[in-house]
């Protein structure tokens, strides 16, 4: 070195340097262990003497059982000898539905949403037709570009900065919940004599946690099978009946593969908003079984993760051996959703069927039709309900629900109030669900037009719908309520990488069950 | 008498074989560069049904991609946005590291070091680390879907300011020598002196500072939530997001978001050739 100070600088800088590398972490992880506390947080149930089972129900009068799907209010029951109790927070903000009436010029709200393409069009579309059939509420819609943003960003904002309206998908549910930033579409409907019977109970099942309906669901999707139907005859198989359950799913496969109609009976991934999450939810969902404590968190916080069972072991291992006897291709984490449909595309080695998204049918088609993929039209591509372990198809909500936010003004939430029924009325519905491909969330709007004909003229559509449309008197069927949710579907998305790269089922599945309730203890710590 | 032919540096001898060899390598490395751009042009001049067969092969050709990216991706607002955003930012952070270089390398003052070390620590710490923060400062100060949100952020730059003074710490002591005699005083001599002569300097960090600008998602994804204030970054994720059975758009929108950068390097290449080869040959 020539000279002192360039020396010291020198010094300085590597000693810096040094520092920041020398802790061996990231920067942004420092300090970020999970905690571990001794005593996990106590649920807020209290098992007392044997009674009468508890209803809560939105609506008054209420029935003690729900009967047919769409008919009667819905009612959450508890186990008997159970008393339920509010999720936290004492202070639910009130839905001040008669604010419009006071009002002198319009009103202005904002909406903030993740529909992309067709759906962001549909949603548009919807809201112009809104706009210009009142005067009282103008909405705006802002487009986040993707649910990743639009929940940093709604929860980054400060209290006046959140908009009107917020669209928030179905795992944000506990802590939409516990940050109580919203108005609850109870108190919307209990002020506002609002009727819900015509919905279906599991869409608005699957926004309720603690006895509250929290949001009011506007998208459903579900995972549903595709299929290729010329390699199902070419297999010998009938190309208007898709396997169902399990087995039925691995006879198929073996005979596709047998037949040489195609080299793989079903491509599977395990990414986070797919395969990852689905195997073991929707499973669980469909055979009954709760996937976490407190009944799948709805009647109070969950504590813990309650899906290492040795039932979970089977499915898995099925899983599992379905890849490793060469009937399934693994097409590895699929951040995007579509690298199963690509692997049914494949012009060497293609699959026969995959499951994804039905949200992605209209894409599909609309790709297919433009002939991008040599040897498959789009009359060819079929769609089936999501296999699973049971006889009766059925799959649990996934999707997104509109909250209002409150404290924002008085004939804004009326206004917000007034934009959410509108959405949700019978003729939005059936265009909305004609045009975005997501089912409705109303039975009847599928009895009008252009819903009707579609569902009549393609009943590939209606698949989603038909998945969801049943009782809501089980708490397993919803599927579960959890804080870190999106966490814990990549601990199972982790787990289920490694099942499909030959690691033992039992200890994956502990592994994961772990990390998970670790997870749900962090959270209940912060929270 | 003296040899007719000076000796020849090694890298100067030309063989056959060298030849040949050094031409095969800076072809595969044009290869290996210029391959993604192909395929991005090629994509971007097909339309929708061909974009998947041949994907490496221009056999269809159709300039609609173009049209159709600019009208529905909005790309000329966000275009404006981000030229706005970045000749700001440019231009901030020029003047601010140049007038800091100049404190730090020609002045003296009690605790200067010490400062030059504090600046060149805010280097170690990451964007991410602070993103949260600042967004809450922002916030706070009012300036979310703003330009002042999206500028005043990034006006200062310690990698600005450490390369300046190098370049000013390089400079001939008789130069300042000079001015002070001349008694330009000390804009008088940034403005005469230290400008001409960094040049260089100056032009590659407007450069940095402009592509760095003009590619960030991250900050303005986070403190806009307005579509009017899209950078074209967040345009084009919005266009990818808004077509996904139509790839070749995309291509299209990011041809688009790229011929700006061109542009720039066009021009302040000439700036920088012009600068290095100014004081290369002296007399």
């Amino acid at each position: 070195m020539s000279n002192r100070p360039t020396r010291r600088l020198f010094a300085a800088s590597a000693c810096l340097t040094l520092a920041a590398c020398a802790s061996g972490q990231s920067i942004l992880q420092a300090g970020n262990d999970a905690t571990t506390s001794t005593k996990p947080v106590a649920p807020s149930t209290t098992a007392g003497a044997p009674g009468p089972p508890t209803t809560i129900c939105l609506v008054q009068p209420c029935a003690t059982t729900t009967t047919t799907a769409g008919a009667g209010p819905t009612g959450l029951s508890a186990a008997p000898g159970v008393t339920m109790v509010m999720a936290g927070n004492p202070d639910f903000a009130a839905c001040p539905v008669d604010a419009l009436e006071a009002i002198d010029e319009p009103v202005r709200i904002t909406f903030w949403h993740a529909m992309q393409s067709a759906q962001g069009d549909a949603l548009t579309d919807l809201t112009n037709l809104y706009n210009a059939s009142q005067d009282r509420v103008v909405v705006e819609l802002q487009n986040q570009n993707g649910y990743e943003e639009l929940i940093d960003k709604y929860f980054l904002a400060s209290s006046d900065d959140r908009p009107h309206v917020v669209q928030m998908p179905e795992y944000m549910l506990q802590q939409i919940a516990d940050a109580n930033t919203v108005i609850t579409t109870s108190a919307c409907v209990q002020a506002g004599g609002y009727d819900i019977s015509p919905f279906l109970p599991r869409a608005m099942f699957a926004y309720q946690t603690g006895g509250v309906q929290w949001g009011m669901p506007l998208n459903i999707s579900t995972p549903v099978l595709y299929y290729n139907k010329a390699m199902f005859e070419e297999a010998g198989l009938d190309p208007e009946r898709p396997p169902i359950t399990l087995d039925e799913l691995r006879d198929y496969s073996q005979q596709i593969v047998d037949s040489g109609a195609a080299t793989y009976g079903i491509a599977v991934d395990s990414g986070v908003n797919s395969g990852g999450a689905w195997f073991l939810e929707q499973w669980f969902a469909r055979a009954g079984l709760p996937y976490a404590d407190n009944d799948n968190g709805r009647t109070a916080r969950a504590t813990q993760v309650l899906f290492d069972t040795p039932e979970a072991v089977e499915m898995l291992t099925f899983a599992q051996q379905l890849e490793a006897d060469g009937l399934a291709l693994y097409v590895g984490e699929d951040p995007r959703g579509i690298d199963g449909l690509l692997a049914m595309a494949d012009q060497e080695q293609p699959a026969a069927m995959t499951i994804a998204s039905s949200g992605a049918l209209g894409g599909v088609l609309d790709f297919v039709e433009g002939g991008a993929i040599e040897g498959i039209t789009p009359a060819e591509i079929g769609v089936g309900p999501m296999p699973g372990p049971s006889e009766t198809p059925s799959a649990t909500i996934g999707g997104a629900a509109l909250y209002i936010t409150r404290d924002l003004g008085d004939a804004e939430a009326a206004g917000a109030w007034d934009y959410l029924q509108y959405l949700v009325t019978a003729e939005a519905q059936s265009f909305w669900a004609a045009e975005s491909g997501y089912a409705p969330v109303r039975a009847d709007a599928t009895e009008i037009e252009p819903l009707v004909s579609i569902y009549a003229d393609d009943p590939r559509f209606r698949v989603p719908y038909d998945q969801v449309n049943f009782d809501a008197d089980d708490f397993t069927a919803v599927g579960p309520v959890l804080g870190p949710m999106r966490q814990v579907r990549q601990a199972t998305a982790q787990m289920m990488a490694a099942i499909y790269e030959g690691e033992d089922v039992q200890p994956s599945l502990t592994a994961a069950a772990d990390q998970a309730n670790l997870l749900i203890i962090d959270y209940d710590n912060r929270n | 008498m003296p040899d007719a032919t000076p000796a020849r540096a090694p890298w100067e001898r030309s063989t056959r074989v060298g030849q040949i060899g050094r031409y095969a390598l800076l072809a595969l490395i044009a290869f290996i560069v210029l391959f993604p751009i192909y395929t991005t042009v090629v994509a971007a001049l097909k339309p929708g049904n061909r974009v998947l067969v041949n994907p490496l092969v221009p056999d269809s050709f159709t300039l609609d991609t173009f049209r159709e990216a600019w009208s529905e991706a909005r790309l000329g607002r966000y275009l404006g946005n981000s030229f706005i955003v970045a000749t700001a930012v440019t231009i901030g952070q020029v003047v601010t590291s140049l007038l800091a270089a100049y404190a730090f390398a020609m002045l003296r003052f009690p605790g200067r070091n010490v400062l030059f070390v504090a600046f060149l620590a805010t280097m170690l710490v990451p964007l991410e680390a602070t993103l949260v923060i600042n967004r809450q400062t922002v916030d706070a100060l009012g300036w979310l879907n703003s330009y002042q949100g999206l500028v005043v952020p990034f006006l200062a730059s310690a990698l600005g300011v450490f390369l300046l003074r190098q370049a000013l710490l390089a400079l001939p002591k008789d130069l300042r020598d000079a001015a002070l005699i001349d008694g330009v005083g000390h804009l008088g001599f940034i403005r005469h002196v230290a400008m001409p002569l960094l040049r260089p300097t100056l032009g590659a960090l407007a450069l940095f500072t402009f592509l760095g600008t003009w590619n960030a998602y991250l900050w303005p994804n986070l403190i806009t939530d307005n579509e009017d204030w899209n950078t074209v970054q967040i345009g084009l994720r919005q266009l990818k997001a808004q077509t996904l059975d139509a790839p070749n758009l995309v291509m299209a929108g990011t041809i688009i978001a790229a011929i700006p950068i061109a542009v720039v390097l066009l021009i302040f290449q000439r700036q920088l050739i012009r600068g290095l080869t100014a004081g290369a040959v002296k007399g």
